[in-house]
């Protein structure tokens, strides 16, 4: 254990500039990417149960394993028409701490290796919607690819929105 | 102190331990209070709690503990050794709450985690005059004023393995003494005594020498045998004893420290060449060495404490066959009850309980798996293993459950020692009747309701039962009576507090209300007795015009509600002027599982507990009451309860309008009532109440969600919060 350990310590000390995973999805046509150390699994979405009087985004909430967690349909988290559910739509499953909350995205892409030095920031001008350029903390490039890179406590967390609430 | 080498498994067992001890020992003494003495059995089972405290806290060096404990120990070895006549039993009985009191806050502090700084040496010598008062009765007898071991000198010594030291040998020490000596007995002791000196650690046997008379015959019959632990060579040793007069012959053995502890051990066992074995008070069973290095400590102290156990479980076999058969009524079975408990972390519970949830749902879906609906299937034999398979799983539920409910026995028994305490302070003369601890309660509910309970006795004994002077003026013959009652009562458990005592005022309480200006608009003739009673319960309000150390500040009450709401339950005040009162905590057998009814509307189900389910009913269209404002009312066998369209409410879509068509649901929630109308009934099943996350707010009228048998999540209404 204690070896271990060390192990992964002088590797992190070694490779500073180590590439980090990202795991990608597709929604709305872009091609966006989550840090994989936040993402706990990928499940299909079956059934769910909406809650009255909450965000549009908070689809509800399904059962993982005898855990209620509740559900995000990314789509509608970032102003966008929502798409009819289908074989496709997939739910990532992301912790930030103690926090589990499932994401409805239009598909899986994969996961990919990006080094921190090739993460530019995001770009002022593209036809993102201002609400989705909100969560996205940079831009990796992977060959030729571009994906838009998520701060996932933005996400679930508005800092914008939580303080007009608070000011409610 | 010792804070490295003791592992917090070993920490979590003492604290466990000593805690049952304890409790223990205070449901002696409160048995024994009425009786006015202990019999042999108590005497027997508190010197040995004692003894085990002592032991165990010297283990784990909390010394304060270990010199207190084990001065009560003294006090009991007197009691038991030399049976002294007309001990003063109250006074004896406020000593060992005292201790327990002493060791339960040691042991609060010992959880918290800070340091043992509890000073006993007042306690400590107020217990050696008591010691001195009841041995100075019993000196008349004749017999040389026993002195059971020097006690301040235990103050430096820590109890330690006898191989921890390097440098000591281990003797074992054969004296025989001539068969005309006289109090052989004594002589044995003055040679023990002269080798106190260089001892780090010493036994003998037999080892009642100076309480038993007896025992000299033992020690001329078979010698008087030694165990030595020291750094001294056998020359030395061989001086000191040749000190005392009468020895006939003296053998010195070297041995290893095995043999030592096999000595010990059976210096412990009832075979024994004195019979009945009783050990002295210092120097059994643990082993002494005066000032040990801490790094042995560290060394040993595990084995020690597993040794300690050996001999706690050994020591009792000769105990018990020793103890005579008790002269007073206590049943003989009752020492047979002894039950046999791990202590499981909650968190493990809980998982399991989550995954049978999980193995309950696992099966529906099997069971019921669309592949199965394979027209012109035969399934004769599927079905006869799916139908065992459903037996296992229900009866794994029933366990689970089964497991998480304690008898209210303990939370009765405290209650038992609260009524003691505050009685006697008070000078009132009050006996407390218990009844039905043996009902079941989850766990969870234990701990929310031990509290309040709490202040409801302490009301009770405070201002509920007036002073003896004032019962007998009163012409109140009885004793002044509180009864604790438990009950199961249709899904809830019932927990009664009633007393004899002088009840609630109505004047006083509405005189009051009035003054703190909660009547409103109301006249006073105009609110119930429910009502007014219910007054008692606010915040800040106590008619009792002084204020004790127990009650009267007007905090209390209200935070008892609260607890008892805090897991689903309310509290219900009956009171009759003069004759007493009774408040009944009406609390659900479990907090985690409930029987709900489900029901859907627009395509999102929706659960509610059962028990506040009054009715269901469907209504036709004149029943419904529409005001200009839009509220809605439905009639009912000439009631009107106010309506709430949930999908209305909600907002959802695609709901039934039609009044007709969907189902009107009657809830009620402390008198009061709701009738609210969804799409259609789905059925009745036992829910398991999650906290929906966190992540959502809170939504009004929904307290959690719950799995039903498909799996899918269904929300639970919470009629007391759809009514605010």
């Amino acid at each position: 254990m204690e070896e271990e350990k060390v192990q992964v310590l002088n590797d992190e000390n070694e490779q500073p500039e180590q590439k980090q995973q990202y795991m990608t999805f597709r929604c709305c046509d872009e091609i966006y990417g989550l840090s994989l150390e936040n993402v706990n699994e990928i499940i299909g979405l079956g059934q769910y149960t909406s809650i009255p009087e909450t965000e549009d985004y908070i689809m509800g909430l399904i059962n993982l394993r005898g855990k209620v967690i509740p559900i995000v349909d990314v789509r509608i988290r970032f102003g966008k028409e929502p798409l009819e559910y289908n074989d496709r739509t997939s739910v990532i499953v992301i912790q930030l701490q103690d926090e589990v909350v499932g994401l409805i995205v239009d598909g899986i892409e994969g996961v990919v290796n990006i080094a921190r030095d090739e993460i530019l920031p995001p770009p002022s001008v593209s036809n993102l919607t201002a609400q989705a350029r909100k969560y996205v903390f940079g831009i990796g490039r992977e060959g030729e690819e571009v994906k838009l890179l998520l701060d996932p406590y933005k996400l679930l967390h508005d800092p914008q929105e939580e303080q007009e609430q608070a000011a409610e | 102190m010792g804070d490295d080498m003791i592992t917090d498994g070993m920490l979590d067992m003492f604290i466990f331990e000593t805690e049952q001890g304890l409790e223990n020992l205070e449901n002696i003494c409160l048995e024994s209070k009425d009786v006015g003495e202990f019999d042999d059995d108590h005497v027997n089972e508190i010197f040995r709690i004692m003894h085990t405290i002592k032991g165990a806290s010297a283990v784990m060096m909390y010394q304060n503990i270990t010199t207190l404990s084990h001065k009560l120990e003294d006090v009991f070895y007197f009691i038991r050794e030399s049976k002294p006549e007309k001990i003063p039993h109250a006074e004896l009985l406020d000593y060992i709450f005292e201790v327990s009191d002493f060791i339960t806050g040691e042991l609060e502090k010992i959880k918290e985690g800070s340091e043992t700084d509890g000073n006993a040496d007042d306690l400590i010598e107020q217990l050696d005059k008591y010691l001195k008062k009841i041995q100075g009765g019993k000196a008349k007898a004749g017999e040389k004023p026993a002195a059971p071991a020097p006690a301040p000198q235990e103050k430096q010594r820590y109890y330690i393995a006898p191989v921890a030291s390097d440098d000591s040998k281990f003797y074992l020490i054969y004296i025989t003494y001539a068969n005309d000596t006289d109090m052989a007995n004594i002589k044995a002791y003055i040679a023990v005594n002269a080798l106190k000196g260089i001892a780090e650690d010493i036994l003998f046997t037999p080892s009642d020498i100076i309480s038993n008379p007896d025992s000299a015959n033992v020690v001329l019959e078979f010698g008087f045998r030694i165990a030595l632990q020291t750094v001294e060579d056998a020359n030395h040793i061989m001086e000191l004893v040749n000190a005392s007069a009468g020895i006939e012959n003296v053998e010195i053995h070297e041995c290893t420290s095995d043999d030592f502890i096999a000595f010990c051990m059976e210096a412990q066992s009832p075979v024994s060449s004195a019979g009945e074995v009783l050990t002295a008070p210092v120097e059994q069973p643990t082993i002494l060495v005066k000032d040990q290095k801490p790094q042995a400590i560290a060394l040993t102290n595990e084995e020690e404490a597993q040794k300690s156990n050996e001999k706690a479980s050994e020591e009792k076999q000769p105990e018990k066959p020793a103890s005579k058969p008790a002269a007073k009524k206590k049943p003989a079975a009752k020492k047979g009850e002894t039950q046999s408990f791990i202590s499981v972390n909650i968190k493990k519970m809980d998982l399991l309980m989550d995954l049978i949830g999980e193995l309950v749902i696992a099966e529906a879906v099997v069971l019921q798996n669309p592949d199965l609906k394979v027209p012109g299937l035969d399934l004769t034999n599927f079905q006869k293993s799916a139908a065992q398979l459903s037996k296992i799983t229900s009866e794994l539920q029933d366990a689970i459950m089964a497991m998480r409910m304690m008898p209210l026995k303990n939370t009765f028994q405290k209650m038992n020692r609260i009524v003691y305490d505050t009685s006697k302070k008070l000078g009132k003369d009050i006996e407390l009747e218990v009844i039905g601890e043996d009902t079941e309660v989850d766990k969870n509910i234990i701990e929310h309701i031990s509290d309040p309970l709490m202040h409801l006795i302490r009301n009770s004994v405070d201002h509920g039962i007036e002073s003896n002077e004032k019962r007998a003026e009163l012409g109140k013959l009885e004793k002044g009576k509180i009864t604790l009652e438990a009950k199961n009562e249709g899904g809830q458990v019932w927990i009664s507090v009633s007393d004899n005592g002088k009840g609630l005022r109505k004047a006083d309480i509405l005189e009051k209300a009035k003054a703190n200006g909660l009547l409103g608009n109301r006249s006073e003739k105009d609110f119930t007795e429910k009502e007014i009673f219910n007054f008692i319960t606010l915040p800040g309000f106590s008619t009792k015009k002084q204020v004790t150390e127990y009650s009267g500040r007007g905090v209390g009450m209200d935070v008892v509600v609260k607890n008892i709401q805090d897991v689903g339950g309310v509290l219900d005040i009956e009171s009759e002027e003069g004759a007493g009162s009774t408040m009944t905590m009406k609390i659900p057998l479990t907090l985690a599982i409930s029987d709900g009814m489900i029901f859907s509307v627009s395509g999102t189900s929706f659960v509610t507990a059962t028990n506040s389910v009054k009715e269901f009913i469907r209504v036709s269209s004149k029943q419904l009451i529409v005001e200009p404002d839009g509220e809605e009312y439905v009639m009912i066998r000439e009631e009107c309860y106010p309506l709430i369209r949930l999908n209305r409410y909600y907002h959802l879509k695609n709901g039934k309008e039609n009044i007709e068509e969907g189902i009107v649901i009657i809830l009620s929630h402390e008198e009061r009532q709701i009738a609210i109308f969804a799409d259609e009934l789905i059925g009745e099943q036992e829910i398991v109440v999650k906290p929906i996350p966190a992540y959502i707010k809170k939504v009004k009228g929904i307290s959690g969600c719950t799995q039903l048998g498909d799996g899918s999540i269904s929300l639970i209404l919470d009629t007391g919060d759809l009514l605010k």
